[in-house]
């Protein structure tokens, strides 16, 4: 069997290659397409009624849904605590996500160089990469206290799989007839590496940048949740404030988290709308 | 020119009874069975056949990314893996294959950055056959500098694509430029596997021109692989004819035509009978099989 050969097939036994998404913020016209009211109107329309829907199950239900301008208010009157807090857990999720990142990628690159590696590694990915991570949240509390470490560990196993089975997926995709070409110049694995597969991968990184930079604060707000005795952090903000029923901390806070959700999306597609401008001409 | 090259010192291709085999027992598919094969230095030959006779295995075997399981295969004198590690063959797939993150020109000077100690060895293995010719084999100029990939894009007519991204460009454009980057390397002996064949016929017969200009320029040893007979009789000095189950070199066909063709010659009588010639032999090659 030739080297080509066995590539085609340990890509087949790769499991599902991700294909990078597609997200609207990526595509000019539509950033134009604002402006046309029949493009905001209905959503406008829908914040409108759902803030109405709020209001008045905040009025029936009280103990459901704190009325909204006393959400305001919370934020307002203590925004230095939601800034602080949101800090904590911004840091936790991006020192996380670090740590996961470096750990994926270096893996992913040596299952792609060393068939044996990928053949006992990426199996296994594939199974815990469909695990609730979160789930053992309190037992890394138990086992590294109510410290940071937990936290990063959480943030960092949470994007580490969806990493390492995107960009291993990437890098071995490149087409056979390209790898060919360079093969007949003797290319070696480290030119090849820098110059054909990581870049190939870079689409399929992407595509799990935008899964995992949200999902490092869920990670983050989990693991503080789950340390009873954290002090620092929105998830003990939030877990904090419903003990003592105050909702409208609470949903200040989701209502942060939101925005940091949104911010760290936007910094991802700002990032990838750079480096992949080539994929997108590509694609239209 | 006409078409009788001496065949002076080493050939820049040679496969002696090469057999080559995929897979094994009852379903096992004889690719290659015996085949000899000589073509020396300068030369443009091309591989015809019904598909299946092996003719991408001829080429994969020559391109250093397959081995024989028996016979010899000698580019200039040396097994293809050396050649390859001196950067001597360049490879034209069927489909362009370029990088789609880089421009045209990245793409096509791309090949300069890779395996840079290329450059001893080959002085070595030509610098060797051309001793042994000891006369003007005409191989391996100094590497390529990026103005010259530039004035070879331009000469491809390229220039204004260079800094195009290849899902820019249309598709004989993309296949121009993966023959540039090709012939950038200024390869001893190019291969080619129907680079033509995904292209509309005016774009194929502007890209057979260019070929043959870049080629009278450049005067590598060109192995292309072909199932149009005009392409073939077109573009060549020598013409193989393959048989498929087991694939074999069936005829070995010299083309006598002047060169440059133009198409004025396209329109002769004699142009018409190399063509009729190799049909022949495939028609002959396909019934001999199914008797
Ligand atoms: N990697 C492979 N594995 C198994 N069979 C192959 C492989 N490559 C080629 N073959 C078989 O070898 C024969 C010759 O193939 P190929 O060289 O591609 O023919 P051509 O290029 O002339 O169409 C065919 O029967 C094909 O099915
Ligand atoms: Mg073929």
């Amino acid at each position: 069997m030739t080297v080509t050969d066995e590539r085609a097939t340990m890509a087949a036994e790769n499991e599902q290659p991700v294909e990078p998404s597609r997200f609207s913020l990526r595509h000019p016209q539509s950033r134009v397409a604002w402006i046309r009211p029949s493009v905001w109107a209905p959503l406008l329309v829908m914040t409108v009624f759902l803030a109405v829907l709020w209001q008045w199950a905040a009025r029936e239900l009280p103990y459901l849904l704190p009325p909204l301008p006393k959400i305001g208010s919370s934020l307002t009157s203590q925004f230095g605590y939601y800034v602080d807090n949101a800090l904590v857990t911004v840091g936790e999720a991006a020192g996380g996500l670090a740590i996961g990142f470096v750990a994926a990628f270096v893996l992913a690159v040596l299952t792609s160089e060393l068939p044996f590696l990928r053949r006992a590694v990426m199996p296994i990915a594939v199974v815990l990469n469909v695990t609730p991570l979160v789930a053992i949240a309190p037992a890394l509390v138990v086992a590294f206290g109510f410290g940071p470490l937990p936290k990063l560990v959480i943030a960092g196993l949470i994007c580490f799989f969806p990493i390492l089975i995107n960009t291993a997926a990437g890098l071995g995709s490149v087409p056979r007839e390209v790898l060919q070409v360079y093969r007949t110049m003797d290319a070696g694995r480290f030119e090849l590496l820098w110059h054909v597969r990581i870049p190939n991968a870079l689409p399929f990184l992407f595509a799990a940048l935008r899964i995992v930079f949200p999902l490092s604060i869920v990670g983050a707000v989990v693991a503080e949740m789950s340390a009873s005795g954290s002090t620092h952090g929105l998830g003990t903000a939030i877990s904090t404030a419903s003990s003592m029923n105050q909702l409208p901390i609470v949903y200040a806070s989701i209502l942060v988290l939101a925005v940091m959700g949104v911010l760290l999306l936007l910094a991802v597609t700002l990032v990838e709308r750079r480096v992949l401008h080539w994929h997108d001409s590509a694609h239209n | 020119m006409d078409g009788s090259v001496k065949v002076t010192g080493t050939p820049a291709l040679e496969l002696r009874s090469v057999h080559r085999v995929y897979g094994f027992g009852p379903s096992a598919t004889n690719a290659l069975d015996d085949v000899d094969l000589t073509v020396p230095s300068g030369r443009f030959v091309s591989l015809i056949g019904p598909s299946g006779c092996g003719k991408s295995t001829l080429l994969r075997l020559v391109a250093g990314l397959e081995r024989p399981d028996r016979g010899e295969v000698r580019v200039h004198g040396v097994p293809p893996a050396q050649a390859c590690a001196a950067k001597m063959i360049g490879l034209v797939p069927q489909s362009p294959a370029l990088l789609p993150w880089l421009s045209v020109l990245r793409n096509v000077t791309l090949p300069q950055k890779i395996n840079k100690g290329s450059g001893k060895r080959r002085e070595r293995i030509t610098g060797f056959a051309e001793h042994e010719s000891a006369q003007s084999a005409p191989a391996a100029p100094s590497a390529p500098t990026a103005p010259d990939m530039r004035e070879l894009l331009v000469k491809a007519g390229l220039g204004e694509a260079m800094h195009k991204l290849p899902a820019q460009i249309s598709g004989g454009m993309r296949q121009r430029a993966a023959i540039v980057r090709a012939f950038g390397l200024r390869p001893d002996v190019l291969v080619m596997d129907e680079p033509f064949s995904a292209l509309d016929e005016f774009t194929r017969e502007s890209l057979q021109d260019q070929l043959l200009d870049l080629w009278d320029e450049l005067k590598t040893t060109v192995l292309f692989v072909t199932h149009s007979v005009s392409e073939a009789v077109r573009l060549s000095d020598t013409v193989v004819v393959m048989a498929p189950h087991p694939g074999r070199i069936v005829d070995v066909i010299d083309v006598d035509l002047p060169r440059p063709r133009g198409d004025r010659l396209f329109g002769e009588r004699r142009f018409h009978e190399y063509e009729d010639l190799i049909r022949d032999r495939l028609r002959r090659a396909w019934h001999g099989e199914a008797a």
